[in-house]
């Protein structure tokens, strides 16, 4: 893969790079035929996004190694998995580029397993950026946009001029849609407290949209800090964002489209728990490009180094997921209590708490906060009893899986998704001995 | 004048006396060099050598000469002292660091000898602070011998031209490599990060090449924890000069020219990373 971005563009680039990382810490880098994908999933696998580059994009695109003479399996383009924080410093200050920087390479280096980003710039300095990446196959988010009623576009100076009003810690904002008007408020959760907490509310005429689509009235809410990156990079295009929705639980999606590039970042949404236990959905999975992989022994072997190299995480998981005990009764008296607790006071058990919790709630998709403010007043709340604590905990789990059951995306291998089953069928199964021992790790840690 | 009505006088005698209408000068140099908290300082006729080391492999100098100041007189031949230069710092900015324009803080600085403190008189807008700072016994300072006949390679940068590079440079690497040589590519700047190397390339015909005088092609590795100290003087300066020696021994000059338009410099000289150069051998 070779390819060449010009000064003007370079801007654009950067600035993508830069929406991705509010993403995750890693991103694929994704060279195909028509252009380059660069793709991110964050951990919690609720927000996700994919923007292409299409060949126009480039003053020279080659997705092939290369020369002729090369083997076939060299043709291949690899997907790359990229440490975001490695390549960020590369586009640093995405506005200097655009002064310093007459051109940019970027190319991959199969045989030393690196990709090149060089930066040919003024003063005839160049730098030359060699990182190492792992090779592994993409994950995909499966949402059909246009099955979405609601459609909403506008352009995106307009949306940051929206977004600009609610406060940087802000973290999630509520969009609520009627034919008649749409409405962006800050999402405040129950337990917050009103006299601290500011609310903002934004109302939009139909007028002001380019275009203008609601099957049905809805209110859903999603995480700013992902939005804010986008808005980001929009500005770099100046193209108008069209919003893909549907009831709230449903993802969100927000797109970019131009004649060079698309962008789409799509979000969990919160869902309301009442109307939630009869829509549960089944996970579903995608199979990036495992056909094209299957193609060569090269290939073949660096993605199951890359399963292998995943796969203890998973096993962590699930034994983590394994120590849920059964649901019983008692759980549920427990939820009552919780919510009295004011999660204020429990700010200081941050760093046990949350890493547990993380792994809980990995395997649904949800936003990230939502559940650290829950998880962390179950866990203080209840300290003094192991027994309550395994309690809580299998409430977390089915608290995620009724509340967050919008499982968009998910894994991307079928060793993976085996593992996946494999989680969820420990959980109906736990034993007592597992109970146990999530009674020893928990007094460990409270 | 406040400070001419000061209590210096009277019989007392000083071996160093100095005076300066904008403390500024002397404390952005000392800034430039400050990187451990104590510096000895040296006073001859021709002015004051302020030296800091760290971990004995790095020595920076920053040179006050004489003519900067309005006043400076030294009674013996050489005056040595050795000091808390973040208490010097803190006391030559009392006033505060940040300045506005048409103020500026006047000093007055007299030490009377070996034992006593350095005094320091400070007015800004008729206000005066006195600052007694307690010396200590000077340490042998380390002797680089980083004698101009043995350098290999010469190369004059402007600073602008380094400033990006020092303030991108990985820190997640151990070492900076610097290869200098008369072919390419001339000057080269490496760091080997845990994400990956990373090489910065000026060629020769640069316009931020000044001057480019390399004999042989040299490539030696210095600690990047101790380099990084030297930002602060590149980021003063206007004017950069990267030297060589024989042993590999690296002087970095920065020219650094004040508000005034009165040029100083601030020497850095780093010792090669030994380990490596044994591995590469």
């Amino acid at each position: 893969m070779k390819c060449v971005i010009g000064g003007g563009h370079l801007r654009v680039f950067g600035r993508a790079i830069h929406a991705i990382a509010r993403i995750s810490d890693e991103f694929w880098f994704d060279p195909v035929e028509k252009g380059l994908a660069l793709r991110s999933v964050n951990s919690s696998r609720s927000a996700c996004a994919y923007i292409f580059f299409s060949s126009m994009f480039f003053q020279h695109y080659c997705w092939t190694a290369g020369s002729k003479s090369c083997q076939r399996e060299k043709q291949l383009p690899l997907p790359c998995k990229l440490i975001i924080k490695s390549v960020l410093p590369v586009f640093r200050c995405v506005n200097m580029l655009e002064r310093n920087v007459e051109k940019c390479n970027i190319y991959t280096n199969i045989n030393d397993r690196h990709i090149t980003f060089q930066l040919i710039c003024k003063h005839g300095i160049v730098k030359t950026h060699n990182l190492t990446f792992q090779e592994c196959d993409p994950l995909q988010a499966v949402f059909a946009k246009h099955m979405c009623p609601n459609v909403l576009k506008l352009q995106s100076r307009l949306l940051t001029d929206i977004m600009i009003h609610f406060p940087m810690s802000q973290e999630e904002v509520t969009l609520a849609v009627t034919p008649m008007k749409v409405c962006f408020k800050s999402y405040t959760e129950e337990d917050t407290d009103f006299s601290k907490a500011m609310h903002t509310e934004i109302q939009l005429n139909p007028d002001e949209f380019d275009y203008f689509q609601v099957g049905v009235d809805s209110e859903v809410t999603f995480c700013l800090k992902e939005l804010r990156g986008l808005l980001a990079f929009s500005e770099a295009t100046s193209t108008p964002v069209s919003i893909h929705f549907d009831r709230s639980g449903k993802p969100i999606a927000f797109s970019i489209e131009d004649m060079v590039l698309e962008a789409s970042f799509i979000l969990a949404t919160l869902s309301d728990i009442e109307n939630e236990t009869a829509s549960e959905q089944p996970p579903r999975f995608s199979q990036g490009q495992d056909s094209k992989s299957e193609k060569t022994s090269v290939d073949r072997d660096s993605n199951s180094e890359a399963i292998a190299s995943r796969k203890p995480q998973w096993n962590g998981n699930s034994q983590n997921t394994e120590l849920v005990a059964p649901r019983s009764p008692l759980a549920k008296q427990e939820i009552k209590i919780i919510p009295k607790i004011s999660n204020k006071d429990t700010t200081g058990t941050e760093g046990t708490t949350i890493t547990e919790t993380d792994d809980y709630t990995m395997l649904e998709a949800r936003p990230t906060h939502f559940d650290y403010h829950k998880s962390k007043l179950l866990h203080t709340g209840i300290g003094f009893c192991t027994w309550c604590i395994t309690c809580v905990v299998s409430y977390l789990y089915k608290y995620c899986i009724f509340q967050f059951h919008s499982l968009f995306f998910g894994a991307v291998s079928f060793k993976e998704k085996d593992a996946i089953n494999h989680i969820l069928h420990s959980l109906a199964t736990a034993s007592d001995t597992e109970e146990d021992s999530v009674n020893m790790q928990r007094s460990q840690v409270l | 004048m406040p400070l001419s009505t000061q209590p210096p006088a009277s019989g007392e005698r000083y071996v160093l006396t100095a005076s300066l209408d904008n403390a500024r000068h002397l404390s952005s140099l000392l800034r430039a060099v400050h990187f451990q908290d104590h510096a000895t300082c040296f006073a001859t006729a021709n002015g004051i050598k302020v030296t800091v080391e760290d971990a004995k492999c790095l020595q920076a100098n920053a040179f006050i000469q004489a003519e900067i100041f309005q006043e400076f007189a030294v009674q013996e031949e050489s005056v040595m002292f050795r000091i808390n230069l973040a208490v010097l710092l803190d006391c030559l900015t009392i006033f505060g660091s940040s300045s506005l324009p048409g103020t500026s803080t006047a000093l007055r600085m007299c030490y009377r000898g070996y034992g006593y403190p350095l005094m320091l008189f400070l007015e800004e807008g008729g206000v005066v602070t006195v600052c007694k700072i307690n010396t200590q016994e000077p340490e042998e300072l380390l002797d680089f011998d980083f004698c101009s006949t043995n350098v290999v390679n010469k190369i004059i940068l402007q600073s602008e031209g380094l400033r990006e590079a020092f303030a991108e440079l990985d820190m997640t690497s151990e070492v900076l490599q610097i290869t200098m040589s008369p072919n390419k590519p001339y000057f080269r700047l490496s760091t080997f990060g845990n994400a990956g190397s990373a090489h910065l390339d000026y060629p020769r015909d640069s316009d931020l090449m000044e001057a480019f005088h390399c004999n042989q092609t040299q490539t030696n590795r210095y600690k990047i924890s101790l380099l990084k100290p030297s930002t602060k003087a590149l980021a003063l300066s206007c004017k950069v000069s990267i030297r060589t020696d024989t042993r590999g021994f690296l002087s970095l000059q920065y020219m650094i020219r004040n508000e005034d338009g009165q040029i100083c410099f601030v020497e850095y000289y780093c010792c090669p990373d030994e380990d490596v150069t044994e591995a590469d051998l």
